[in-house]
């Protein structure tokens, strides 16, 4: 069973689309603008597929799935759209579409096409929980103009590359998994460190100084590393300079 | 779009600006060096003035031009958009009942959905061949039209069309109205501007729909339908622009309702077939507007 968040804002077709998926077993949830998708996404449980209509008022599909993918969230998104010319279609790929499907459909190839999506999901999460070494896709991040490689440890700046010990990297990656939001230091005691007494956590502090020599172009400015008084940490890969 | 299209603008503009200035330099540097040829002299200047005021123009056209055709590109788009919106509906209704075998309710509820897809789609394709028609073409059927007859039909359409009730779409009559509110004209017609009036009040309305349609006698033998909505208003500079063909208020506002820029068009050319005038007015954003359509009463037999 999974759930599909359909993104439509014409009341018929999102209806239709909720009656025939639900018959096909699915759970779905319905969104009638991209600002209410994204918070969706954003906020509540996990989703395994987005059907995303492209002309939606406010905030249009191709928004949306840019940010999705800007966020770090890989789920398939299947664009639904009344403009089915090339370079629709490529722009809708470019946001970061899995799958673009122009108005008036088939509805059995909108369905075979969602289970496609679905399927290919599965098999991916399958994989990530099972990883070996050869197949496993190489665990990156990159923002600004670096990029970490999680499975090395290793952070690239242009032409420099550093190693990272495992601990920085854990943190690192903590941090990247939840950008865009305050982490307390508690919390990285408890989820990174994995300590649950009240610890010191002047070290965690000592590791964001260490963090922050690596990844700012200024340590003393951090753009990208930074510190909500008296919270703790957030990190925002989309903070670099203009230009 | 917009972007390479303002592109387009800047260029031609700065191209032009630098064409007459060229020609202004050689203009002025030819008479500092002929300035004793008296008669060709003045024959010359005439000449460059109007080469100038030739690029001056092709640069005004040029930049029309281009906002025209963007227009026109929006429009295509929301047509294709409202086309095949209902299209897609009703095909993935009928799917569905092929699909399932399903219980004569949920049967019946598409049928219903499918019958209100088919309606958008006829006034859809009404409204486009209403704006294809010239606006100065005679009016063929003028008859005698009870325009409180009219509206009121206009706002039962209107409230079933939106699922709203007589409270947040009402009818106001002024305590002075006639009872004969006869006016000559086409019914279709007017039917239609009426109510293209009442659908934009509440399109534009967003989530707090409160609109009165009001039925007001001016004193120089004319009768006035006022459509009144509180909802997201117009700034005083698109007041007249509003009536243009395929015109839509730039800005993130306006661009949440769809729309293809023809309906108060239609609207004005209406009105002015049957020898009466539209406008609006809205105390700015945010504060809602007001449509007034103005129709001449018909003589009293």
């Amino acid at each position: 069973m999974s759930t599909i968040l359909v993104v439509e804002d014409e009341q018929h077709l999102a209806l239709g689309l909720q009656f025939n998926l639900e018959a096909e077993g699915h759970v779905v949830e319905l969104a009638e603008s991209g600002e209410t998708a994204l918070e969706r996404l954003k906020a509540g449980p996990p989703v395994d597929l987005v059907v995303l209509d492209v002309m939606l008022p406010g905030c249009d599909g191709f928004h949306v799935a840019r940010d999705l993918r800007q966020w770090g969230l890989f789920l398939p998104v299947l664009m639904l759209t009344a403009r089915g010319h090339a370079e629709d279609v490529l722009r809708g790929f470019a946001a970061g579409a899995d799958d673009y499907l122009p108005k008036p459909f088939e509805l059995s190839i909108f369905i075979a096409r969602v289970n496609g999506l679905l399927r290919r999901w599965e098999w991916m999460r399958q994989l990530q929980s099972t990883p070996g070494p050869s197949v496993r896709p190489p665990d990156r991040f990159s923002f600004g103009d670096r990029v970490i490689d999680f499975d090395t440890l290793e952070l690239f700046h242009g032409e420099e590359r550093l190693q990272l010990t495992a601990m920085e990297a854990r943190l690192l990656r903590y941090l990247v998994q939840h950008h865009g939001r305050t982490v307390s230091r508690k919390e990285i005691l408890e989820e990174v460190w994995e300590v649950r007494e009240d610890t010191d956590t002047r070290a965690i502090d000592n590791f964001i100084v260490r963090l922050r020599r690596y990844i700012e172009d200024d340590p003393t400015e951090p753009r990208y590393l930074v510190t909500v008084r008296g919270v703790g940490y957030r990190f925002e890969p989309d903070n670099h300079s203009p230009g | 779009m917009p972007v390479s299209s303002r592109q387009r603008i800047a260029a031609s503009i700065v191209l032009g600006s630098c064409l007459v200035t060229a020609a202004v330099a050689l203009n002025v540097s030819w008479i500092l060096l002929n300035w004793r040829e008296g008669l060709l002299l003045i024959f010359g200047v005439i000449f460059f003035l109007v080469i100038i005021a030739g690029v001056v123009l092709n640069t005004i056209f040029l930049v029309r031009e281009v906002r025209r055709n963007e227009q026109h590109d929006t429009f295509i788009n929301a047509v294709t958009h409202e086309l095949k919106t209902p299209i897609a509906s009703i095909r993935l209704y009928l799917e569905t009942l092929q699909r399932h075998d399903l219980d004569p309710d949920k049967r019946r509820e598409f049928y219903r959905v499918m019958v209100e897809d088919s309606d958008r789609l006829t006034r859809l394709v009404e409204q486009v061949l209403r704006a294809a028609r010239s606006p100065r073409q005679r009016l063929l059927h003028r008859t005698p039209v009870d325009l409180r007859l009219l509206v009121t039909e206009c706002l039962d359409v209107a409230r079933q069309q939106h699922h709203l009730n007589a409270d947040v779409l009402k009818l106001l009559e002024a305590p002075d109205l006639p009872a004969d509110t006869t006016v000559l004209g086409d019914p279709d017609e007017l039917k239609a501007a009426v109510l293209n009036l009442i659908d934009n009040a509440v399109k534009y309305s967003g989530s707090h729909v409160a609109i009165e349609v009001e039925l007001v006698a001016l004193g120089d033998g004319r009768i006035a339908v006022r459509v009144r909505d509180h909802g997201i208003g117009i700034s005083a500079p698109e007041l007249k622009r509003i009536f243009r063909r395929f015109y839509r208020i730039p800005g993130a506002v306006a661009l949440r309702v769809k729309g293809t820029g023809l309906g108060l068009f239609i609207v004005s050319a209406i009105a002015r077939k049957h020898g009466g005038r539209v406008f609006a007015e809205s105390e700015g954003l945010g504060h809602g507007s007001t449509f007034t359509l103005q129709l001449p009463r018909a003589p009293s037999a």
